[in-house]
């Protein structure tokens, strides 16, 4: 079963069903179509564990839809960096339990359904981005991710909502352009739009379009991973949709922008065609400052959810940093991080949504002393937030320290001083927010007593603080696995 | 001053542009990457591989259908955007001081949509079923259907309008496109093996072309009820 070559578009199509048919089979109370999104994330997540443990087998591979051949088909490719999919399964999963009771209090009840049939939509397009092998393939994915994205930001119909979703709207289409008008210029370069083909017959193309072309994906993969100074659309966006949509948005879909940056390297560094070199130091730069910004703005917020989306800059800053180095260690640690980083920010996020649904307060002086109320929540946001700093034994550790590494490694130690600095300031406001959760008394006296939220809130967040904890234990076997890719993607360079 | 620094931007940044462009291989000549390689595989073989008689088909439904697949969930993505977006919103519950003005359309725009309307519907009707074998399908049949749904609701009152849409099944409807296409899809899958798998036998070719309508009216229904909601939503009716 598990070498079944149709199961990798199965894999795509049963979340993209699940999404449309949603709405068909819901009832008056949004139960049944919370019912239904759940099914179908259990059956998504488990073909993706049935793709991991064949690339575990026998390393990469594809299929062609159709029964064409690529490069005339559409190809799919599943690889180590594929393997994202099993972070995006499950945090969809985890965001659809936690929405059970989240939804209903937060969403009008028409608009349950499709909330749900949204947030569906959105792990297809992740998915399909994640596993094909085609550029326009790709980008079509990314308008269905996007489209969705844009949507559930604005759902909860507040007015702040919809400003913070237009705004992400408008830089997202331009991206999405930018993103497109890259694709365009490498088919007029080598007349094809299958990844591993236009590797190949990249060589000796024409140099001024060949550099705008990584130029204009660059630019559109980077608006969509909100690097610094194309993030001034992410805070508003990420602090105020609903709290599982945050986790989603925060956890994975500015990761999109990365993977879609590996799959840029891939075609660049595999062709030789041309030299990246500018492009890593601008992007290393880039990162650093994005690191330093990032946690700069997030020590002035009061708002819990706006402090938790300035840092998704700053680690986004990290990974385009351990990119931009582009040295085995530091590519090992983005990409690893492009994993850790998704469980950690979704322990905060739904972390945060469950405080602030149970408390009604959203800012660090509203939720002082809730550690007495709400022991559990805020111990698993405790741990997130020390594996967000990165001490050791959590998942955040490891790869911070492999970034570090290589930047010794490509021998620009500077990086390494940026990154440590970084992580000094994170921890500055990360002791803010534990503070006003313990060891600070509850402002108002009076106060409706606040209790831990339901179940379905409250497992979600736990798992993940768990996996926090887990990951940083076994901080070594995703290095390991994703060591092969690296040395791939790398080996072309030579020396690497 | 910011006017003049926007124009030196655009101005610097057209020349970039310009200089990259300049670079490409020569537009329209027959030696160029995008004529050569799988373009020229198309035209070459995709008539024979396919049996589609025409190219563009052969290329959206055969060769790139998984993309057409994608761009019919994109549409409903659309869709669902909207919707999620504008349900239980009032339509004069933004604007307080804007009236509602209920003005009863002209009789000449009644008449001219009244003439009009079975021509337009059979024309997209044709223009559907006919995707495989000429230009036009699913997409702008669709766009038709659609546009006379919208003709049709301008001119007819609340009521009647209403009933343009299948109120029971529209849940079903709307997302009709992606439906069958996955649909048709499996078939292929688990008849012959591969998704999105046309029959390629001599014998075969009806049952082949039967797959390719199914598609072709269910991307044109499913797009016409998008347009027609999305219109229908923003007026503030469901």
């Amino acid at each position: 079963m598990t070498s079944w070559p149709p199961l990798l578009v199965l894999f795509v199509l049963t979340p993209l069903v699940g999404a449309v048919l949603t709405p068909a089979v819901s009832d008056a109370s949004g139960r049944r179509s919370w019912e239904w999104a759940l099914g179908t994330m259990l059956l998504t997540s488990a073909m993706a564990g049935a793709l991991i443990m064949r690339v575990l087998d026998e390393g990469p591979f594809s299929y062609v839809v159709g029964g064409w051949v690529a490069p005339y088909g559409i190809e799919l490719r599943f690889d180590e960096f594929s393997a994202f999919v099993a972070v995006v399964c499950l945090l969809g999963l985890l965001a659809v339990i936690f929405s059970r009771h989240y939804a209903r209090d937060a969403l009008a009840p028409g608009r349950i359904p499709y909330y749900y049939t949204l947030l569906l939509l959105n792990m297809t397009g992740m998915i399909g981005f994640i596993v094909t092998g085609d550029l326009f393939n790709l980008y079509v994915f990314m308008e269905i991710l996007s489209l969705s994205a844009y949507a559930l930001v604005a759902i909860s119909g507040e007015k702040t909502a919809e400003m913070a979703a237009f705004k992400y709207l408008v830089m997202g289409a331009v991206s999405s352009l930018s993103i497109l008008f890259g694709v365009g210029l490498l088919y007029a370069l080598t007349g094809s739009l299958n990844m591993a083909d236009v590797t190949g017959r990249l060589a000796g193309s024409a140099e001024a379009p060949l550099v705008l072309a990584f130029a204009a994906l660059t630019l559109g993969f980077m608006v969509k991973s909100a690097l610094f100074p194309l993030h001034i659309w992410l805070p508003d966006a990420h602090a105020i949709a609903p709290s599982p949509v945050s986790a989603v948005l925060s956890g994975l879909v500015v990761k999109v922008g990365i993977l879609g940056m590996l799959r840029v390297y891939q075609i660049a560094y595999g062709s030789g065609a041309i030299d990246l070199s500018g492009l890593n130091l601008m992007l290393t730069w880039l990162g650093a400052i994005s690191i330093v910004m990032g946690a700069f703005f997030a020590v002035f917020q009061d708002d819990i959810k706006m402090m938790l989306a300035y840092s998704t800059i700053s680690n986004i800053g990290y990974i385009v940093m351990g990119l931009g180095l582009a040295s085995p260690y530091s590519l090992i640690g983005a990409s690893v991080h492009v994993f850790n980083h998704a469980l950690i920010k979704a322990t905060l996020f739904l972390g945060a949504g469950a405080l602030i649904h149970q408390t009604g307060r959203r800012t660090l002086t509203g939720l002082a002393g809730v550690g007495r109320s709400m022991p559990l929540t805020t111990a698993a946001v405790s741990i997130g937030a020390i594996s967000i700093v990165g001490i050791p034994p959590t998942a955040g550790f490891l790869c911070k320290w492999y970034i570090a590494l290589g930047a010794m490694q490509a021998g620009e130690p500077l990086f390494a001083v940026a990154l440590v600095f970084g992580a000094l300031l994170i921890f500055v406001y990360y002791i803010r927010m534990v503070n006003a959760f313990y060891f600070r008394k509850p402002q108002e006296a009076g106060a409706p007593a606040v209790h831990e939220a339901p179940a379905t809130m409250l497992v979600p967040v736990l798992i993940l603080a768990a996996l926090c904890l887990v990951m940083g234990v076994l901080g070594r076997l995703p290095l390991s696995f994703i060591e092969p890719a690296v040395t791939r993607l790398l080996a072309p360079l030579g020396g690497g | 001053m910011k006017r003049a620094l926007t124009l030196v931007l655009l101005v610097a940044l057209a020349a970039v542009l310009l200089n990259a462009v300049a670079d490409l291989p020569p537009h329209g000549s027959p030696d160029t990457p995008a004529y050569t390689h799988v373009g020229a595989y198309y035209l070459e073989n995709g008539s024979e591989e396919t049996g589609s008689e025409n190219i563009v088909t052969s290329i959206i439904l055969n060769y790139r259908g998984f993309d057409t697949n994608g761009e019919v969930t994109v549409i409903v993505t659309a869709l669902m955007a909207v919707i999620a977006v504008l349900t239980g919103v009032q339509d004069t519950g933004t604007q307080p001081d804007a009236e509602v003005i209920h003005v009863a359309p002209s009789v000449v725009v009644r008449f001219i949509v009244r003439v009009l309307a079975p021509f337009i519907l059979v024309f997209a009707v044709y223009v559907i079923l006919n995707g495989h074998v000429t230009p036009g399908g699913g997409f702008q049949g669709g766009t038709m259907l659609g546009a006379l749904a919208i003709a049709l609701t301008l001119v007819l009152g609340e009521r009647e309008s209403s009933r343009l849409l299948p109120q029971r099944s529209l849940r079903v409807i709307q997302v009709i496109a992606p439906l069958t296409f996955v649909a048709v899809g499996l078939a292929g899958l688990f008849i012959w093996g591969d998704y999105l798998f046309f029959p390629r036998d001599e014998k075969l070719r009806g049952f082949a072309e039967a797959m390719l309508v199914l598609i072709e009216a269910g991307i044109g229904i499913g797009g016409a009820v998008v347009f027609a909601r999305v219109f229908r939503l923003m007026g503030g009716r469901q």
